[in-house]
C-alpha cells in the first residue's frame, strides 16, 4: 500500500493472541484514545479519532456551517465520542479523566451559550422571568426566514 | 427516559433549495437502512442484552441515530423550504407532495414507507451484534450513494459527518462483539443464547 498513514500505530487495533477464533467475525479493538482530533476539526471530520477517520473519495470537511451554536456542538460531540469510546473501554484511565475534563468544558460552554442566546433545555429556564422556550430558532429552521 | 436539547448535533444550513436532491435523501430519514430505523433497531434491542457494556452502547448510539433522524429531517426541510406547485413538478416531487405537501414523512426514496421489516430484533447476542454491524455498512453506502448523486455543498458537508458517523459505530459495535465473546463459552460461543439461558 502507498499510504503513508497506514504504519501509524494508532491506525492499527490488537488482535487476541496468535490468531482469532473461527466463526466468529472479529473487529480489532482501539488501543488508545490518543491521538485525537481538537474539537472543532472533530467536528468537521465526523471522529475524535484520526485512526478511523476513513473518508469516501479522500473528500473530507475543512469546517462546519458558522453558527452560533458550533462551539458548543464541538465540545458536546468530543463527550458523545468520549462516552461511545468509554462505553467499550470503561477501565481506560485516561481516556476517563479526557471525558472529565470535557464534561467541565461541556457545562462551561452550556452556560454561555445560554447567557448569549438563550436556553437549550427546558432546565436553563430555572430562574428566567418568561417561558422563552417557544422562541425561535427551532433547530431545523434556516436562519433569517420568519415562520407565521 | 428523553430530555429534548434545542439544538442539532451538528450544524445544518442549506443555503440553496432543492427539492429534487430531498427526493432521494429522504431515504435517509424513513427507508430501510435509515435512521428512523437505526434508533429503532438499536434502542429496541437494548432490552435482551446481558452484558452491561452492550446496554449502554445500544443506548448510546440508539440516542445518536436520533439525533442523525433530526439532521435527515432537517436537511429535507430546508431543501423544501418556499418552494411553489411549479417547483414540485420541476423536481418531480410531484407523487410525494400530493400525499404529504411539503411535510417531512419517514419514507423510502422509492416511495415504500418506513417499515420495522427493514429491521430486526433477534434477541440474540451474536445475532444482533451481526445485524448491528451490517447496518451500519449499508447506512455507509447509502451516504456514499447520496455524495455520488448530490453536488450541493451544503448537504454533502453535513451527509460527509454522518456517513463517519457510521464507521465510528461500526468500530463499536465490533469492540462490543469482541467483549461479549471474551464473555462466553470459548469451546462454543453458540452453545446457549446468554440473552435467554440464564
Amino acid at each position: 500500500m502507498s499510504c503513508n498513514q497506514c504504519d501509524k500505530p494508532y491506525k492499527r487495533g490488537s488482535l487476541p493472541g496468535a490468531s482469532a477464533p473461527l466463526a466468529m467475525s472479529y473487529v480489532p479493538m482501539q488501543d488508545s484514545a490518543a491521538p485525537a482530533y481538537e474539537p472543532s476539526e472533530a467536528l468537521a471530520r465526523g471522529t475524535l479519532f484520526p485512526g478511523l477517520d476513513l473518508p469516501f473519495m479522500n473528500s473530507v470537511n475543512e469546517n462546519v456551517a458558522d453558527v452560533p451554536t458550533a462551539e458548543l456542538m464541538a465540545i458536546n460531540f468530543v463527550v458523545d465520542e468520549l462516552e461511545l469510546y468509554l462505553d467499550t473501554h470503561a477501565d481506560d484511565s485516561e481516556a476517563f479523566q479526557l471525558y472529565q475534563s470535557f464534561l467541565a468544558l461541556k457545562e462551561e460552554a452550556h452556560r454561555r451559550y445560554v447567557e448569549r442566546y438563550g436556553v437549550i433545555c427546558q432546565n436553563d429556564l430555572l430562574g428566567k422571568n418568561a417561558y422563552t422556550w417557544l422562541r425561535d430558532p427551532w433547530p431545523w429552521e434556516f436562519p433569517g426566514r420568519r415562520e407565521s | 427516559m428523553f430530555v429534548y436539547e434545542k439544538k442539532l448535533q451538528y450544524p445544518v444550513r442549506i443555503k440553496n433549495p432543492n427539492p429534487k436532491l430531498a427526493k432521494f435523501i429522504i431515504s435517509q430519514y424513513g427507508g430501510p437502512d435509515g435512521e428512523l430505523g437505526a434508533s429503532l433497531r438499536y434502542l429496541s434491542q437494548r432490552y435482551s442484552m446481558p452484558y452491561p457494556e452492550l446496554k449502554g452502547l445500544l443506548t448510546d448510539i440508539g440516542t445518536e441515530e436520533l439525533g442523525h433522524l433530526e439532521m435527515i429531517g432537517t436537511i429535507v426541510y430546508q431543501l423544501t423550504r418556499d418552494m411553489n406547485a411549479d417547483d414540485v413538478k420541476k423536481a418531480g416531487l410531484d407523487a410525494y407532495f400530493v400525499d404529504h405537501t411539503a411535510g417531512v414523512y419517514p419514507t423510502a426514496a422509492s416511495g415504500f414507507p418506513w417499515s420495522a421489516a427493514s429491521m430486526a430484533v433477534k434477541g440474540d447476542v451474536i445475532a444482533d451484534l451481526s445485524e448491528d454491524l451490517a447496518a451500519e455498512q449499508k447506512a455507509r453506502v447509502t451516504y456514499d450513494n447520496i455524495l455520488r448523486l448530490s453536488d450541493d455543498p451544503d448537504v454533502n458537508n453535513v451527509i460527509r459527518f454522518l456517513r463517519e458517523r457510521e464507521v465510528v459505530h461500526y468500530q463499536r459495535f465490533g469492540e462490543g462483539l469482541r467483549l461479549a465473546t471474551e464473555k462466553m463459552n470459548e469451546k462454543n460461543f453458540y452453545a446457549v443464547n446468554p440473552a435467554f439461558d440464564r
